[in-house]
């Protein structure tokens, strides 16, 4: 096969990065992170809105309606890894990842046991509202969504 | 510890960086997870210059303004992040076809392993991430010396990353064609 090489030009921003001035690692992140904490409480909304509009979501009734039904599962809970991302919500993103994990891996050939999308919804609201030093309980909740992960889509769970 | 142009390093604390006059574009069509990536490298520094909710927005800026990063999210409705930045590579547009290109996904679904490796970009972060590995991420794709390839479909970064040398057979039709001319050149040589 034919490889052509573009000999790489120096970007802008490789000449930008290394101009006088700017700021230090340690102080950019303290300011993006000072940033980010103002929008806490409002991601703290959206994954709460988010979840809702996960567990309200009703099983297809008809073959053509349940790939739409499930990519919108599947927005809702990528939607929830988004806004929880940057504040330290793992038990949140491992819960909703598990959740895309399985959306993925369901076969197109077979009805989705839409129970997986009930249980999860409501383990997300279980993590959302358990206090932070609940560790055990977040580490069941987490646990027991990891095993129907392995039971429904068990390549998917072993690449996890 | 490796190198400043290794994947995966750390920064420094005190490393220092200016990215001030970067002409920098976001492209999400989550407002709420657009308007968190903004703040975070807000932070760093960086003002969004062109904040878009679609692919379609990013590529009419594109046609008329250079711009020197671009951050996109991979799944939107419409044209996806991964067709934008394929787009973007081909789309014969100077500076812009090599700018820097991070893509960010929640998810990536397994039919798009592929797609995400091949479509371009210089790199993909998987949520949930911090901030400093967002800070990491811009510093290294700003030091990214890797050539362009264009590789059948494929035109973008060497997706090579390590440098060790390969110790098996060498495969590459390139390099085979050039050690046999250099053995041919040695051959007329020593005739």
């Amino acid at each position: 096969m034919t490889v052509i090489t573009h000999n790489r030009r120096r970007s802008r921003l490789s000449t930008l990065i290394d101009q006088p001035g700017g700021v230090s690692a340690g102080v950019a992140l303290a300011q993006a992170k000072a940033n980010l904490a103002e929008m806490e409480a409002r991601s703290r909304a959206v994954i709460e809105e988010k979840v809702a509009a996960l567990a309200a979501l009703q099983p297809a009734t008809s073959i053509e309606e349940a790939s739409r039904v499930l990519d919108q599962a599947y927005d809702h809970s990528s939607a929830v890894i988004d806004a929880a991302g940057p504040f330290e919500l793992t038990d949140v993103c491992v819960a909703a990842a598990n959740l895309c994990d399985l959306i993925d891996a369901a076969p197109e050939d077979r009805p989705f046991d839409w129970r997986i999308v009930t249980v999860h919804a409501q383990a997300l609201r279980l993590l959302l509202t358990l206090p932070v030093e609940a560790a055990e309980a977040r580490t069941q909740v987490l646990a027991s969504l990891k095993d129907v992960l392995k039971a429904k889509a068990p390549g998917a769970a072993q690449s996890d | 510890m490796r190198g400043m142009n290794g994947v995966g390093e750390s920064l420094r604390e005190s490393a220092v960086f200016n990215f001030a006059g970067a002409v920098t574009m976001v492209i999400d069509d989550s407002p709420f997870a657009l308007e968190l990536t903004t703040q975070a490298i807000l932070g760093f520094g960086i003002k969004v210059r062109h904040a878009c909710a679609s692919a379609s927005e990013a590529i009419a800026i594109l046609r008329d303004h250079p711009v020197d990063l671009i951050l996109v999210d991979c799944e939107m409705p419409g044209m996806s992040g991964y067709e934008f930045v394929r787009w973007l590579r081909r789309s014969g547009l100077e500076p812009n076809a090599f700018a820097p290109v991070i893509m960010t996904a929640a998810h990536v679904r397994r039919s798009k392993v592929a797609e995400a490796r091949d479509c371009g970009a210089n790199f993909l972060i998987t949520k949930p991430f911090s901030a400093a590995v967002l800070l990491e991420r811009i510093v290294w794709v700003a030091r990214d010396a890797r050539p362009f390839l264009e590789v059948g479909d494929y035109f973008g970064p060497d997706r090579r990353f390590r440098s060790e040398p390969w110790e098996g057979l060498e495969r590459r039709s390139e390099e085979i064609r050039k050690a046999e001319f250099e053995a041919q050149r040695r051959a007329s040589i020593e005739l």
